[in-house]
């Protein structure tokens, strides 16, 4: 890990915490005074990943042209981080014609078939896809690999073990991540789960389970270096287990009410965090932090402007691209 | 009216799990392994007189685990468990604020499931609680392999029992490294890398170690301290460690400098390629360029003008510039149990002989004395 990749990964943390900020304000922005989640700009659900920024950049850092991701319902990070065009991708999120589906999908179903990405409301979706599209990477004879996102509720899906039972038994070239923030909606993990460590569960399929603490990108990115590298040399499956913190509500207009750990939130945050140490370390300074913010502020405010400005779909467009 | 025996425990559940799992052949043990120990060790504990248990709160499944089993019939001769009431952080602090606890309830013995990590942790803050260490960990240099059962049984030996205690416990050696205000303490090792982060933490790259300080180096073991075992093995009760300089890119010291003389006149400097095992699956042919002796409380400066130093095997900080950091060995580490030791005491001076209960079997320094009045000793600070 050189300089260049701390300060590449810092700023790809940057550029999607001012994504996600900007969305949440756009979001709230036209939803009052009576609280209508189908009104405004941005219809719908909105699950934001906040806080979440390690995971996706440090596993991203590794991924190449060819690779591919299956994101869950909370994907704007790992979309981001793996190349998926913002201006598409901010227009789908605003239904408009030039968004990745037309439109047609919004923020939960990002589909980009040139980067590889996909994503899905539908809990644990995404993990039997990945063994699918890592089967076929497997069969062409490429090196390329699969990286399965989701959450640790995800962990009690059967697809789950469906999944890591599959890629096992079929050695595929997939890296399992489950996004551990502690809360599945509103449920903690030991309220719902008899083996609280997805490592374990790993190591019941025979694959190697890891996991990493404190939410640090730079231990994400090792374990996550390691478990690409594994597959692309054709060593089979692994499964990393992020210890990362969702900064905000499951869902925007989630109040919370069931979450003790609200007052020390901030405090957690990564991204100051990252910062303080890589100016600790001489490789970051205010100035360049302050153009990176103002870069990433920029590249958003475009992206945004662009999906406002493109066309609503028309009723006709309802039945344009619906099968296949 | 006779003191409650009290016996503390922490069971790390984060241990096991780091990137030694791909980079090496790390194997689980997993959370269900650890409650099953648990229940051994509780077993153990009960039959020993044990009233209360004191564990360690998490939300990762231990201790709602614990709380689960604790219901059930099979627990009946099992202390009684209270948990640290805490704020769980999910990180080393947990273990921290749990073991300050249990040292101020005035527990007898600390019950430690986790690898040479999590003993550094504990031992940070266990004053003069003996440690019975059982491995669940990566690297278990520091723990011993040893039966939970017999473990637990041990523990309520020496928590209740004066000289179990003196016969089956000593304290161990620990390791200090200082530098720019900042001071960590080792159970088994010192390294000195030429990385430039502390990335996922695990070391498992003999190319980049620089320089070595050992609390001890015991055949037999795996980890960083193999490397010691391989060319001077030293023992854990022997007052000396280990420096050893490998055969890494790090400059060489100034030996002008104030410090870097302060070595042991005990030294071989001839270099040498040696196998060891520094990490499950990973035997590295490391080259040694000189090894010597580690005094007790004397300061020895690294080599190395920067690097990452590791800790246990975990990297912690980095040093680049102005002072060098300083490694001291003493043997002010934690008092820690010789499981065997204290069985093999307890059984030549029949305190296991029925009734069973250490509440109730003779301290031999009170022989005299009705058995049925001997008050269980429940520690010594």
């Amino acid at each position: 890990m050189t300089s260049l990749d701390r300060l590449a990964m810092y700023t790809e943390m940057v550029r999607i915490r001012q994504y996600e900020t900007r969305i949440l304000q756009e979001y709230h922005g036209d939803k009052t005074p009576a609280w209508d989640i189908g009104a405004g700009l941005i219809p719908g659900e909105m699950h934001l990943s906040a806080g979440q920024e390690p995971a996706a950049v440090g596993v991203c850092a590794h991924l190449k042209k060819g690779d591919a991701i299956t994101a869950p319902h909370r994907p704007h990070h790992f979309a981001l981080a793996h190349g998926v065009d913002m201006n598409a991708m901010t227009a789908e999120i605003y239904g408009r014609t030039t968004g990745l589906c037309k439109g047609k999908g919004g923020h939960m179903h990002l589909f980009d078939p040139e980067n590889h990405f996909s994503c899905s409301g539908i809990i644990a979706q995404g993990y039997p896809v990945a063994c699918g599209q890592a089967l076929a990477m497997k069969r062409k004879g490429t090196d390329n690999v699969t990286v399965a996102v989701a959450g640790e509720g995800a962990a009690n899906q059967g697809a789950f073990h469906e999944s890591l039972n599959l890629a096992a038994v079929w050695n595929l070239p997939v890296i399992f991540v489950i996004e551990d923030n502690d809360w599945a909606i509103s449920v903690p993990r030991e309220a719902s789960t008899a083996n609280t460590s997805n490592a374990d569960r790993a190591a019941g399929y025979g694959i190697p389970g890891v996991r990493v603490e404190d939410n640090d990108v730079e231990a994400v990115f090792e374990a996550a270096g390691a478990a690409v590298d594994r597959a692309r040399s054709g060593e089979g499956p692994s499964l990393i287990e992020v210890h990362t913190l969702r900064l905000l509500g499951h869902f925007e207009g989630d109040a919370q009410a069931y979450r003790p750990d609200l007052e020390t939130v901030d405090e957690r945050d990564p991204i100051p965090r990252y910062a303080a140490s890589l100016m600790e370390a001489g490789e970051l300074t205010e100035a360049q932090a302050d153009d990176i913010k103002a870069a990433a502020d920029a590249e958003v405010d475009a992206a945004i402007q662009f999906a406002v400005d493109s066309p609503i779909p028309t009723p006709e467009d309802a039945l344009q691209h619906v099968f296949a | 009216m006779e003191a409650s025996v009290t016996v503390g425990v922490v069971a790390n559940p984060a241990s096991a799990r780091d990137i030694r799992r791909i980079v090496a052949k790390g194997g689980a043990v997993t959370t269900h392994d650890k409650l099953n120990r648990l229940q051994c060790v509780l077993a153990g504990l009960g039959a020993m007189g044990v009233e209360r248990v004191i564990s360690m709160s998490d939300r990762s499944g231990i201790a709602a685990g614990l709380q689960r089993l604790s219901t059930r019939a099979s627990s009946e001769s099992w202390p009684m468990i209270d948990f640290v009431d805490q704020t769980i952080t999910g990180t080393k602090t947990d273990t921290t604020v749990a073991t300050e606890t249990m040292v101020k309830a005035g527990v007898g013995a600390i019950v430690v499931l986790g690898g040479d990590g999590t003993n550094r942790v504990v031992a940070g803050s266990s004053q003069d609680v003996p440690l019975v260490c059982l491995s669940t960990g990566t690297n278990n240099a520091f723990p011993r392999f040893t039966d939970p059962t017999v473990a637990g049984m041990a523990a309520g030996l020496v928590a209740s029992n004066l000289d179990c205690r003196t016969a089956g416990t000593y304290r161990a050696k620990m390791l200090t490294v200082e530098h720019a205000g900042r001071v960590e303490n080792a159970v088994v090792d010192v390294a000195v890398t030429s990385g430039d982060r502390v990335g996922s933490g695990a070391v498992w790259e003999m190319d980049s170690v620089l320089e070595l300080f050992l609390c001890f180096a015991e055949p037999g073991a795996i980890g960083l301290s193999a490397v010691g075992a391989a060319v001077q093995p030293t023992t854990r009760r022997l007052p000396t460690g280990l420096n050893i300089r490998l055969g890494g890119t790090g400059d060489e010291s100034d030996p002008s400098k104030p410090g870097s003389g302060e070595r042991s006149p005990e030294q071989s400097s001839h270099e040498e390629r040696v196998k060891a095992p520094i990490g499950p699956g990973l035997v590295a042919d490391v080259t040694i360029k000189s090894v010597e002796r580690l005094e007790p409380d004397a300061p020895v400066e690294v080599r190395s003008p920067a690097g990452v130093i590791a800790v246990d095997g975990e990297r912690f900080f980095r040093f680049d510039s102005g002072d060098r950091p300083v490694v001291t060995l003493s043997g002010a580490g934690p008092v820690v149990t010789d499981v065997p030791a204290v069985i093999h005491f307890a059984a030549t001076n029949g305190l296991f002989n029925s009734p069973s209960t250490a509440a109730h079997v003779a301290n031999p320094a009170h022989d005299a004395e009705p058995k049925s009045e001997t008050k269980p000793e429940t520690r010594k600070r």
